[in-house]
């Protein structure tokens, strides 16, 4: 009966107000920056005195800013394809082979993950120093890869499991070559981990701040180091006009990834 | 490393899927080189500097623990992680237990905001309580118009802003994983509890609670883990005076440039991290939100 939802009696009250009171708690801050980013007070009062988009012409017109989210953007889609295609590779590695200390280099790949940010952000930082990579693209992609992988990893690895390999030995039976049995048959197979470890490496990418502000320099940026910078500075609500339209793109992603998921239910 | 791998001798049936049995530890190569030269190489190189400079030795070690400053660090960021931790299960967990239960329309609707939330921006996300806390903020300028205080109360630049934050930013991690062990408990054990004669409470205390517990301890061992480390949120939301561990390391590093003593913490921080979450594969059998263990 305490797992019974219509058998709870008046505790299932209790659980429902404090449901409420959590979801609200969890979704009114972002309403609330959604509906500052189109207020007009310099000084983010609430109610806002009046409505404008002067934040997001701001935002848009102001070539530090574009080009802080044009080097997102480019960092993103690179680590995206780095981190779908090597972490492809390993989850396949990981799942078709048998050696001693499978078990320990697995932990080791997924260690990046359980990791404080902030260590390997001044480890690489140290280390790329060294190699004159701080400030450059690929310090950018590489700084992210390593945090994505773990994520592609798994989400791929857990597709491959549920696919069954004797599809591939049929497949070779039927006489196609090992390349076009991978072309053919696994991989349309595991599509949909496959998308969803691209999703969620775009996603970390996109919102990755503490090892982008060590990667960082005046002249490159991606737009989260341009938030903190600014944040450390004051609250301009040209602040809540980016991260609206951030919020906004997360939607978009979200809803692609669930409307993806029924396609393939049905 | 690749030396230590053994191609165990395969069954004829398997060199269809497999090819030769090597083939699958090569594709591992590439993600190895690439996390063994730009993960491990860094982050040992790190921990190195914490006993290699300024000469070698312990003295950062001392220094780091010896000093009333940083001890202060330790016991800012140890006690926001509990308070945190505590406040996320006091409230999470009935939440996951209303997400477990209610009708599927419903449920719909709170997982599409647990989403949002842990998808959305970090930064958004604490300037959202930034901008709410603040003196002239939306929190105090409500309390005030309800006649709670009287005057407007500092919540950001101390380590109250910072719980709130981080409580915000951590609730989700918990809920998600701690609803999966709820809806996986046989609700027929409790119509059992029921039919034996134990009220809600007893049905609570001896059945639900001791069934969640897995659950329960790896979740919140999972946000105390996650909340020592964290640096975004501690650092715009409590200021310097307010200094946690993650923003210590960065701040050696940033501003004094003393990659010895950031070492040194860096290493505090890692092992206590490493060692929480080899406590929680050895005794609550891993499931870190049901990820990592398949």
């Amino acid at each position: 009966m305490l797992l019974d939802y219509d058998r709870l009696g008046f505790w299932r009250w209790i659980l429902v107000a404090i449901g409420v009171v959590v979801m609200l708690f969890l979704l009114l801050p972002i309403l609330f920056i959604a509906a500052l980013s189109f207020g007009d007070s310099q000084w983010l009062v609430f109610p806002p005195p009046g409505w404008t988009l002067q934040w997001y012409e701001q935002l848009l017109t102001d070539p530090v800013w574009l080009n802080s989210l044009f080097t997102s953007a480019k960092v993103a889609v690179i680590v995206t394809v780095l981190s779908v295609v090597l972490g492809l590779l390993a989850a396949l590695g990981l799942a078709r082979s048998k050696f001693f200390g499978k078990s320990a280099l697995q932990a080791f790949f997924l260690t990046p993950m359980v990791l404080p940010v902030v260590v390997l952000a001044v480890a690489l930082y140290a280390f790329f120093l060294k190699l004159g990579l701080t400030g450059t693209l690929t310090g950018f992609v590489i700084g992210h890869l390593i945090i994505a992988l773990p994520f592609s990893i798994i989400t791929i690895g857990n597709s491959l499991q549920s696919f069954d390999p004797a599809l591939e030995d049929a497949a070779m039976i039927c006489g196609a070559g090992p390349l076009e049995v991978k072309w053919r048959v696994t991989l349309p197979a595991i599509r949909l981990g496959m998308f969803a470890a691209a999703i969620f490496s775009f996603l970390i990418s996109w919102d990755e701040v503490v090892l982008s502000i060590f990667m960082a320099s005046p002249t490159l940026q991606t737009l989260p180091v341009l938030i903190w910078s600014t944040l450390r500075q004051d609250l301009t609500p040209v602040i809540a006009a980016a991260s609206t339209l951030l919020v906004a793109f997360t939607i978009v992603l979200m809803l692609l990834a669930s409307l993806l998921k029924k396609g393939t239910r049905s | 490393m690749s030396t230590a791998l053994s191609s165990t001798t395969v069954p004829v049936r398997r060199r269809f899927k497999l090819g030769p049995g090597a083939r699958g530890i090569k594709l591992l190569i590439p993600v190895l080189l690439l996390l063994a030269v730009f993960f491990l190489v860094p982050v040992l190189a790190l921990l190195l500097r914490s006993i290699m400079e300024p000469v070698p030795g312990l003295q950062n070690y001392v220094e780091l623990l010896g000093s009333q400053t940083y001890v202060r660090v330790f016991f800012n960021t140890f006690m926001v992680a509990g308070v945190v931790t505590l406040i996320t299960l006091l409230v999470g967990f009935p939440t996951a237990w209303l997400l477990a239960i209610m009708p599927k329309r419903w449920s719909q609707v709170m997982f599409a905001i647990l989403l949002l939330s842990m998808w959305t921006n970090l930064l958004a996300r604490t300037y959202a309580w930034m901008v709410l806390l603040q003196q002239t903020g939306l929190v105090n300028r409500v309390l005030m118009a309800i006649g709670v205080i009287d005057e407007p109360l500092t919540l950001v630049n101390n380590l109250i802003g910072v719980t709130i934050g981080m409580t915000y930013i951590m609730l989700p991690f918990l809920v998600l994983p701690l609803h999966a062990t709820l809806r996986a408990i046989d609700p027929s054990t409790l119509r059992a509890a029921a039919i034996c004669g134990a009220s809600r409470w007893q049905a609570l205390r001896l059945v639900l609670l001791p069934l969640a517990l897995p659950g329960i301890a790896s979740g919140a061992l999972m946000v105390f883990v996650m909340s020592l480390g964290y640096y975004v949120t501690p650092a715009l939301l409590g200021g310097t005076g307010y200094m946690m561990l993650a923003e210590l390391i960065a701040q050696l590093v940033q501003s004094l440039l003393n990659w010895g003593l950031a070492g040194a913490a860096a290493f505090v921080l890692l092992v206590v991290t490493l060692g929480l979450y080899a406590v929680q594969l050895r005794y609550l059998g891993g499931g870190r939100s049901g990820m990592g263990d398949r």
